[in-house]
């Protein structure tokens, strides 16, 4: 209660000079015009692929022809991406093969203003939010510069990458709630309402783009809670009004995201309806709705030629090649693998266990508990085991290509059992889970999804198990070729979209999980970020561009971040003590301590997750939480200030305030012009040269420009 | 609403009456001011007191004493019978016995080793060990094998036995310092006694019975310690030390201990937050004092106890061993008969004309290597070479790792007089010893990491290839020596001069070209870790009508000191630093490991021995319905909190105030250190199995029989409800020790068992029992 009125208070005027006038105005619009300018100023250069965009820029291409691909993110971004392309008169055929390329006739300057232009409501809205929680124009302006002047978000917005997507809604979302919270003396009005809604859809928008959009998710939940807490504590109002309040936001915060972040990959799945590279990593059924797949028959015979895949999430299709162990890896004998594209390779003959196949001979279908061998089609070489270490996994059995024109030994002989299936049932394509059982070993047919070294070109091992009960055991027929038989219509197999959306998802999250660093490989380590320890090269050759922080606001950021950290220390136990503060000094402590709580708040949110991260991390992964701390710096200099009105008299604190004011706008502006050539562009020159533009701002070693 | 103003008004009365003289001593450690509240129009302040009434207690205490001992007593037997129930057997090396007991034995022969835990659980069993006069000559090479004569395995699997059986009593003493009824603490301790996971973890080998007690008898003295600084005991100073020693010793055995550290200090914390830091009978300057002597108590007393853990460890093991060769150069050449040897009696600084073998300092040992072999024309993957001679990094001692050092301009190999020192910055050439190449480096992409330069000892082919072979000499770290380069201790790097970039093992093995030794390479990022190199043996070059005087000269420099005698300070920070960044123990995929997720239910044990004969078998399982439960108990307690603080905030008080704060105590103790010790786990990147579930599972088993108590304080009003409420846990306590009965066959792992015997306890399907083939 104490509380609330606080805040009403706070409205009524924390000073005079922080109110709602024309210099909010003014300030605004210069922050906006400053940001706009910065970010689409030599908008079209270089005039070739830059980093990323050789990844978001072919995703885009594959939205506007309409094939199928495989993506760690979730689609909204690179649709968004895909829909100002096609907006813009990209018609989708250049390859974006690496970086570097230069692009040509290929208009590609429309996808990167629409990512800038996206990047440019960053700074307005980190304004807007500083101003809705601290009600002060001072503390406002600072957060528009700090992130205004930091080259890094500028060279981070400009090009067409998911980052300024990302960030456009995540900070959309957190100037929707904080705006929202401001509402909450005109409860169920229309403004509130459109506030939670706008909250809602920032939010799910900015989950669509990346997963890392959990971390602000988790930030609006958090701030909910909260709310809802304010709201029970009010004894003036009855039970079922916080009943309202908690549906209001469960509807708009739960089951609204939910339903628009499913029309997000409904609209994913119907774009992409065309059979393409990222097929193989999904399952038979999910590729059944592309078009242009390759299943044939319902059932399978014996000559069939079939393509069988694991059944793991992401598992790969069965796969040999004219290549053998290398010495000292088992028997010298033909490689067999799972691979997850598909391929001449994927295919295998079923042969009956002694007979040869004759083209004469009735139609048999194959049935559990089957004994037969598998013929590589391409090879003419049986899958085979034998009684020796596999590759990788040692304890389990080595799995080859043996024979000569399909003739091999007993060791090629497998049982086939369908999972769950009784004997004398038919093997269906897709729909049948199968699990082959060597017939001599007694061990099963396996994957266990480690990489083989670079002899087997960094497929996967397949393996003999003599644990029966391996979970990776299970295949199902994919291609199933076999002229006597009728095709099926694809219908049979069709996952409904729920299914295809759970199993889209299974599969990021295992691409997720894998993006692992390679051994020897060097990579970014989240200690290096806040400090800014090495960057990382957007372009090369003629027209280097390196993203980097610009130091000057990094580095006070830290500092500003320990001297929040200090404040909040002292003020906690002099509350805990239980000294009194002055009333004008106590509302102003509030507000201000509580926006910076916020803030720092989410700064941990968004950064200290990456800690216990074990997939690949880059520098760029910091920008969300830097933006945070960039609004916290600017809070706490007006903390200090403001502080230092009631410690001052008057006509000295106009002063210094006025000095120091001053002081950080033009040193803050002088430190972009310093560094803008990062983002611009520099020649090759080594910044050691004196004719470089970097000439001795290369403060640290790390930096590699 | 008339509830409340009802309520309300009782304890405003109440108030007037205590006020004063709880103003002075009131506050529990978990509860206080967080009751604030605005009655009416009057703005009264309203604490509610947590006090428990001590003058009541302290007349009982006589009368308690005696029941307690017995009961502990009796709980302590129980405990004793079960665990020590013919102990020494199976007779036969039982999972994770194959490390500890190979630790132990090579404490027994004062052979260094290496391991990423601290090593106070295994200098405990080393203790009995020794008492016991284990001579340490067994190999423990694989597990099932059988143990012989020599091995006094009752003394060794003695302390983990006691350990496992004391738990016991300290849960029950533990319990009634939390507060909680005499009955609650029994069914506690009878909870975790007859658990099958603890029972089988407190026979064999292992650390986490230490693990376990420590930590929850250092939790038990803080609670202790926190009640009785509410009154001001002095015995209250003794109780803090204990926790302390007690927390830390649980920490000295595995890293995992930290939790409970950090769990008992947190409540430290909270407590002296709540109660000292509001208390304005302090001045300013006192508390600021008080602080800092509490704060440096805390952590003077834990590093000092972690550092004398090490220095015991350090000061045993003196012998070289067979894992020096994780250690540096200078690490090994202070065990005695390690590197120590070889190198005795070498020159100290390194100038031109010497011969030395340069050793990749961290992470994998080898030695920079080249041999007459050529890299191939062209790889598989069509990239050409230099063609010119191999540099590799080759892990064993071989006549190839030898290299001289030469200044560019001097011609003779001959370590003149005076001699000439090479010290940080001078620049210089490596040739190689046996073919005198110089090493060189080019921009000709490396055969396995493409993206770094090809290091090659030159050959002149005289293709407009010009030898690039100098070299800048980069001490790292040279403050010690002056500047100059000391053999041994000196960490090196290598800067090419041409092209900048640092020498550096890249890691990845060449194929049968490179006769599978490791790639050596440069890279332009130059400080990381495989950049280091060293020097390790050392001599100088001596030519053939010189020799008398060159002897004289060398024998001038030679170290005088037997062995380079480290520091303690050295060698301690040297062994943290590997412990916590060298992971090599990264077990490929064991076949038992699990996920923390499957943990709770129990979705996979471990199995630990499988007797050879017959199906007798020891799989580490839990008792499932204890189990259970205490996932039940758990959702039980958070829904009941969640639904307390929400009527509180409405002001409802469901149930009054020192069952409340019994209540949140138990949680902040109890389900605090449940999470504390279970969600680390989901951010661990290692092998993990059940077993690393038990720490926390101590505490869910203790919230288990605490919200029980709590649900019957709730039915006090209900008689039938108690009745059958009592029946109920009194069935449920019958199942839970029925089922440990049932499953303690694989618990001791004595009895033989038949194929069906096994699969009919196969309770779950993924539970995969090891049975014989017939």
């Amino acid at each position: 209660m104490t509380k609330n009125t606080c805040i009403k208070e706070n409205k009524v005027g924390i000073s005079k000079h922080n109110k709602f006038n024309t210099s909010w105005w003014v300030l605004f619009i210069l922050m906006i015009a400053f940001s706009y300018v910065t970010r689409l100023y030599k908008v079209s250069q270089p005039d070739h692929v830059c980093w990323d965009e050789t990844h978001f820029g072919k995703m885009g291409s594959w939205y506007i022809n309409r094939t199928f691909f495989f993506d760690v993110h979730p689609p909204l971004g690179k649709m968004l991406i895909a829909l100002s392309g096609y907006l813009s008169g990209y018609d989708g055929t250049f390859p974006f093969e690496k970086p570097g390329d230069k692009y040509g006739n290929t208009s590609y300057v429309g996808m990167r203003m629409f990512c800038s232009t996206l990047g440019m409501f960053v700074v307005p809205f980190g304004y807007l939010t500083i101003w809705e929680m601290t009600k002060s124009v001072d503390a406002a302006a600072f957060a528009a510069l700090f992130i205004v002047c930091d080259v890094g978000i500028l060279t981070l917005t400009r090009y067409i990458l998911l980052d300024p997507i990302f960030l456009f809604f995540m900070m959309g979302t957190v100037f929707g709630i904080t705006k929202f919270r401001t509402l909450f003396h005109k409860p169920f009005s229309f403004q509130w309402w459109s506030w939670l809604m706008f909250t809602g859809f920032m939010m799910t928008s900015c989950i669509s783009v990346k997963f890392v959009g959990l971390f602000t998710v988790i930030l609006v939940g958090l701030k909910t809670i909260e709310d809802m807490w304010d709201i029970l504590g009010d004894l003036k109002k009855p039970f079922k009004y916080t009943i309202q309040h908690f549906c209001a936001r469960f509807l708009v915060l739960i089951v609204f995201p939910i339903l628009l972040y499913m029309t997000y990959f409904y609209v994913h799945l119907q774009i992409l309806n065309r059979s393409g590279n990222g097929d193989g990593f999904y399952s038979s059924g999910f590729q059944s709705q592309l078009i242009g797949n390759s299943l044939y028959n319902a059932k399978v015979a014996y000559g069939a030629v079939i393509s069988l895949k694991n059944h793991r999430t992401g598992g790969g299709y069965l796969h040999s090649h004219y290549h053998l162990y290398p010495e000292g890896v088992g028997a010298r004998q033909q490689q067999i693998t799972t691979y997850t594209h598909k391929d001449e390779n994927n295919h295998w003959r079923v042969k009956h266990y002694e007979k040869e196949y004759e083209e004469e001979s009735p139609v048999k279908l194959l049935k559990h508990g089957d004994l037969i061998r598998l013929e590589h089609v391409a090879s003419k070489r049986n899958l085979h085991s034998h009684k020796i270490q596999a590759p990788v996994t040692k304890k389990h059995n080595q799995v080859t290509g043996y024979g000569e024109n399909g003739v091999g030994d007993a060791n090629d002989v497998w049982k086939v059992l369908i999972e769950g299936g009784s004997d004398g049932e038919v093997v269906n394509t897709v729909t049948s889970k199968l699990k082959f059982i060597h017939y001599l070993q007694l061990c099963v047919l396996t994957t266990t999804g480690k990489q083989l070294p670079k002899w087997g070109y960094e497929q996967q091992e397949v393996s003999c198990n003599s644990n029966l009960r391996d979970k990776n055991s299970l295949w199902n027929v994919e291609d199933n070729i076999f002229p006597k038989l009728p095709n099926v219509s694809f219908e049979v197999y069709a996952p409904n979209f729920l299914k295809r959306f759970i199993e889209s998802h299974a599969v990021m999250f295992q691409g997720n999980a894998g993006l692992k660093p390679k051994e020897g490989e060097v990579t970014s380590k989240p200690w290096q970020w806040p400090i800014n320890y090495r960057g990382q090269f957007f372009s090369g050759n003629d027209h280097k561009i390196y993203l980097l922080g610009n130091p000057i606001i990094w580095w006070s950021n830290l500092l500003f971040l320990l001297l929040f950290v200090f404040i909040f220390m002292y003020n906690a136990i002099r509350h805990q003590r239980g000294y009194k503060d002055p009333p004008k000094v106590a509302r102003m402590k509030n507000t201000m301590l509580k926006s910076c709580t916020w803030l720092f708040v989410s700064w941990m949110l968004h950064y200290v997750p990456f800690w216990a991260m074990g997939r690949i991390l880059y520098f760029h992964h910091y920008f969300p939480a830097l933006l945070f701390n960039s609004m916290l710096s600017a809070v706490v200099i007006t903390y200090i200030l403001e502080s230092a009105r009631f410690m001052f008299s008057e006509t000295i604190f106009t002063t210094i305030y006025h000095t120091i004011k001053g002081l950080i706008f033009s040193f803050l502006l002088y430190s972009f012009y310093l560094f803008v050539p990062l983002s611009y562009g520099m020649p090759s020159t080594p910044a050691t040269e004196p004719n470089s533009t970097m000439y001795g701002l290369k403060w640290l070693d790390s930096w590699e420009f | 609403m008339d509830n409340i103003g009802r309520e309300c008004k009782s304890k405003i009365r109440k108030k007037d009456v205590e006020l004063l003289s709880k103003l002075q001593n009131f506050n529990d450690f978990s509860c206080n001011k967080s009751e604030k509240k605005v009655i009416n129009s009057k703005n009264v302040l309203y604490e509610a007191d947590c006090q428990i009434k001590y003058d009541s207690k302290e007349q009982q205490t006589l009368l308690i004493n005696i029941k307690i001992d017995i009961v502990s007593i009796i709980l302590f037997l129980l405990a004793v019978i079960t665990r020590f129930y013919k102990l020494g057997e199976p007779r036969n090396i039982v999972f994770d016995e194959l490390h500890y007991g190979k630790y132990i034995s090579l404490y027994m022969r004062r052979t260094f080793f290496f391991d990423s835990h601290p090593p106070f659980g295994k200098q405990l069993i080393a203790t009995a060990a020794y008492l016991a006069n284990f001579d340490g000559k067994f190999k423990f090479d694989r597990i099932g094998s059988e143990y012989s004569s020599n091995v006094p395995i009752f003394a060794l699997r003695l302390i983990p036995a006691l350990c496992g059986s004391l738990i016991i009593p300290v849960i029950y003493h533990f319990m009634l310092e939390l507060s909680c009824q005499q009955w609650t603490a029994i069914l506690a301790a009878l909870l975790v006694l007859c658990d099958n996971a603890f029972l089988t973890q407190s026979r064999f080998i292992l650390m986490e019975p230490m693990l376990i007690l420590f930590g929850l008898f250092g939790l038990y003295c803080t609670i202790k310690y926190l009640n009785l600084q509410m009154y001001g005991a002095s015995s209250q100073w003794i109780w803090l030390i204990l926790a302390l020693i007690s927390l830390t010793l649980s920490l000295c055995i595995k890293y995992s201990g930290w939790f409970s550290w950090i769990l008992g200090v947190s409540l430290i914390w909270v407590d002296y937050w709540k109660r000292i830091i509001p208390n304005r009978n302090i001045s300013n300057k006192n508390l600021i004092l008080k602080t800092i002597f509490q704060f440096s108590i805390i952590h003077f007393v834990s590093i000092i106890l972690y550092l004398s853990v090490f220095y015991i460890h350090l000061s045993i093991l003196k012998k070289a061993g067979p894992h020096d060769s994780v250690m540096t150069s200078a690490f090994q050449a202070s065990l005695e008969g390690g590197l120590a040897s070889i190198t005795k009696g070498q020159p100290l600084q390194v100038v031109h004309g010497s011969q030395i073998t340069l050793r990749h300092t961290h992470g994998r040992t080898c030695w920079l290597h080249s041999h007459p072999h050529v890299y191939p024309l062209r790889y598989p993957d069509k990239r050409g070479s230099s063609h010119q001679q191999q540099v590799t990094c080759y892990t064993f001692k071989d006549v190839n790792n030898w290299w001289i050092v030469k200044r560019p301009y001097k011609d003779t190999l001959v370590v003149g007089d005076p001699i000439d020192v090479i010290k940080h910055g001078d620049i210089i050439q490596l040739v190689h010893g046996i073919t005198s190449r110089a090493l060189n480096t080019h921009d000709v992409a490396a055969p396995m990491s493409p993206h770094n330069q090809e290091v090659s000892c030159y050959i002149d082919y005289n293709v407009s290839m010009p030898a690039q072979n100098l070299w800048k000499v980069d001490i790292i770290n040279k403050e010690e020596t002056d500047n100059a380069w000391h053999s041994i201790q000196s960490l090196i790097r290598f800067i090419h001069v041409n092209s900048s970039q640092a020498l550096k093992f890249s890691g990845r093995q060449l194929p049968d070209w490179g006769f599978h030794q490791h790639e050596v390479v440069t890279d332009k990022v130059i400080q990381q870790e495989d950049t280091t190199w060293n020097v390790e043996e050392h001599r100088y070059t001596k030519s053939e009508d010189e020799k008398e005087r060159e002897r004289d000269m060398v024998s001038a420099e030679m170290i005088p000191i037997v062995a380079t005698s480290l520091s303690f300070w050295q060698k301690f920070y040297e062994l943290q630093y590997k412990m916590f960044f060298n992971h090599q123990e990264n077990v490929q995929n064991h076949m038992y490991s699990s996920e923390p997720l499957e943990w709770p239910l129990i979705g996979r044990g471990i199995a630990y021995w499988v007797s050879s004969e017959h199906n007798a078998q020891i799989y580490l399982l839990g008792n499932i319905i204890l189990w259970y439960s205490g996932v039940i108990a758990i959702i039980i307690y958070i829904c009941l909190i969640v639904f307390y603080l929400i009527r509180r905030r409405r002001q409802y008080y469901d149930i009054d105030s020192n069952t409340w704060c019994h209540f949140t105590k138990i949680g902040h103790v109890l389900l605090l250190g449940y999470f504390l010790h279970y969600l680390p786990y989901f951010f661990v990147d290692r092998t993990l199995f059940l077993h690393h579930y038990l720490q926390a599972l101590i505490f869910k088993c203790l919230l288990t029989a605490a919200v029980i108590e709590h649900v019957h304080t709730l039915l006090k009003r209900h008689y039938i409800f108690k009745i059958a409420y009592y029946a109920i846990i009194c069935l449920w306590i019958l199942a839970i020790v029925w089922v440990f009965r049932k499953f303690s066959v694989i618990s001791y792992g004595i009895i033989p068992l038949s194929a069906v015997d096994v699969i009919k306890l196969r309770w779950k399907n993924s539970w995969d029992f090891i049975i014989h083939k017939q």
